[in-house]
């Protein structure tokens, strides 16, 4: 499947893509509506993106006692329901990665579903090149340079 | 081969799941004692505040159940004979099995006070509790919610977002002891008193008294008596395990599970509520009675029925839900004395607002708790598989953020999904 890849030693952190996200979700440019993150640490000088990895064994999926967690048999995107979901936020303490997030307004959760397009408009409207969509198996690009930096960052900060 | 799975519910249904993805061919019968489809018991506040309709309590439909190409049998089961690998039925019926699955669950006890029989008295736990009490839930009623933990606070807050005259009443000194440290529950309580419950903790009920009208007088020591016009009882559960009175199977609270969660006769096991297995902090036999341990024991159990050795790396509790307008979490071992090291922190360090703390033993994060915005769940989240790895953080806290991205921009989360296969 196609998934959105990150790469945090392109990202300057412009949040296009927070605003692109919840845009076409929410109809406002809100970081806070977004449900792809940039994680800004300036001490560290590290922009790293985050959005869902639609994993194959998705725990959210597994323990969403509403059984509003399934996944999209055509994108493979791993997808709330939210008439059915009832805003227990156990996914949100499932999730390894912090990549569910809280709709206050409806007061459900919500993720990432890849816009149910073949190309999501976060990686559209990524300037960067950090955001890319992308078949799985060739993700893991990313992880060295990435590793790198913030290591060297974080030693450095706490070192101060 | 013919496997029998006694339960319907997050253990029961997880197992034949796993069981199916590696055996499609075996016999499987599966044995519900409530019947009907299988219904997701954490709904019950939320159907009870309106947030869930009636509908959204059944987690799985008809069709499941024969593309799972399952036998089912709406029964209750009377006792396992694990000699001659029998199960029998209250209705006189017999099965025999190659391999078993109890996953019966637990069910709500109540404490030994008077006149607590009487109707107009529910717990909530079954979906027949949330037939019954949906009727109460109606403005302008009184009811008493007694005993202070995650299920009866769920029903009180249920009940005040309703409108209801809410008096929540604890025997001992605070709220919540399996889910929030003292000083969350202090955070808590206080948050239930501003939004007009009246909660009396250090209060034992001595007897209720059912008056002519339907309603009820309660007596608690040491206090004026008060009326309500329904009683929700939450002071705790039980495992379900009088089914196998009489055989080899060890037994403490629940039944005792190793690491395949198989008990200690061959070819049984058990998995959920009624099971009592490792946890990720080297406890041998703990019961945690959580819907994600559920599901967890379950794929283990329905991996091992299938002959596909898979151990369970231990339960880790977790709970968090949405009330009293706070969100509360916590994880693994959160209370002083738990941990060598205590660090609390506001909120506002990971975005949020609100009161976290984390203990620590030798470096390696042990539990945390969180009493706040929503926007801090996350960071419990991300906490989880370093608690379950042991991980050392050698970082300072306020530094945590961005070590967790770290940590998850480090590895391949395909990866790390494959390698911690029993999640």
């Amino acid at each position: 499947m196609f998934i959105v890849t990150m790469d945090p030693t392109k990202c300057v952190g412009c949040r296009n893509c927070e605003y692109a996200c919840s845009y076409n979700r929410a109809g406002t440019c809100s970081s806070e509506e977004s449900n792809i993150q940039v994680n800004f640490y300036p001490d560290e000088n590290a922009c790293i993106p985050m959005t869902c990895m639609h994993c194959e064994e998705a725990y959210c999926l597994s323990v969403c006692p509403a059984g509003a967690i399934s996944r999209n048999e055509e994108t493979g995107a791993v997808i709330i329901n939210e008439n059915l979901c009832v805003g227990c936020k156990m996914c949100m303490l499932a999730c390894p990665y912090g990549n569910i997030h809280f709709d206050s307004a409806k007061q459900v959760s919500r993720k990432c579903n890849l816009c149910d397009t073949d190309e999501p408009n976060c990686v559209k409207h990524c300037i960067a090149g950090a955001l890319n969509f992308e078949e799985v198996e060739e993700y893991d690009g990313n992880r060295k340079g990435c590793d790198g930096i913030i290591m060297r960052a974080l030693k450095e900060g706490g070192e101060k | 081969m013919h496997v029998v799975i006694i339960g319907n519910s997050a253990a029961g249904l997880s197992a034949l799941e796993s069981f199916r993805k590696e055996n499609k061919d075996a016999k499987v019968t599966l044995i519900s004692k409530e019947g009907g489809l299988a219904y997701s018991r954490v709904l019950l506040p939320y159907y009870l505040r309106g947030k869930a309709d009636y509908d959204n309590f059944f987690i799985r439909e008809k069709k499941y159940y024969e593309d799972m190409d399952v036998d089912y049998i709406e029964e209750t089961v009377e006792c396992v004979d694990d000699k001659k690998k029998v199960v029998s039925l209250e209705n006189g019926g017999q099965i025999t099995y190659d391999k078993l699955l109890i996953a019966t669950g637990s069910r709500a006890v109540s404490p030994p006070i008077p006149g607590l029989d009487a109707e107009g008295v529910y717990n909530m736990w079954t979906l027949k509790d949330a037939e019954s009490l949906e009727k109460y839930f109606e403005k302008g009623k009184r009811v008493m919610v007694l005993g202070s933990g995650f299920v009866s606070l769920q029903a009180a807050w249920a009940a005040l977002f309703k409108g209801l005259e809410v008096t929540i009443v604890e025997l001992v000194s605070r709220i919540m002891p399996n889910v929030l440290d003292d000083k969350g529950a202090e955070l808590l309580s206080n948050s239930i008193r501003e939004l007009g419950a009246d909660l009396r903790v250090n209060t034992m009920t001595e007897k209720i008294e059912k008056l002519e009208d339907g309603s009820f007088r309660v007596y608690t020591k040491g206090n004026e008596p008060f009326e309500v016009d329904f009683i929700v009882v939450g002071t705790g559960v039980r495992a379900n395990i009088a089914l196998v009175n009489g055989t080899d199977i060890k037994t403490d609270r629940g039944i005792l599970v190793d690491e395949f969660m198989e008990t200690s006769v061959k070819d049984i096991y058990s998995a959920g509520d009624v099971a009592q297995g490792p946890t990720t902090f080297g406890d041998k036999n703990v019961i945690h009675a959580l819907w994600p341990t559920a599901i967890e024991m379950g794929k283990v159990a329905g991996n091992n029925l299938a002959g596909k050795p898979f151990p369970y790396e231990g339960s880790l509790n977790m709970n968090t839900t949405q009330m009293f307008e706070l969100t509360v979490s916590s994880m693994g071992r959160f209370n002083e004395g738990e941990g060598d090291r205590v660090e609390v922190l506001d909120g506002s360090v990971f975005g949020g607002k609100g009161y976290i703390k984390l203990v620590f033993e030798n470096d390696k994060v042990i539990g945390a708790t969180a009493v706040g915005s929503t926007n801090i769940v996350p960071l419990l989240g991300k906490l989880r598989p370093l608690i379950r790895k042991k991980t050392v953080i050698d970082v300072p806290v306020e530094k945590l953020g961005a070590y967790l991205h770290l940590q998850i921009a480090k590895s391949n989360p395909r990866n790390i999904m494959k390698s911690i296969k029993s999640l």
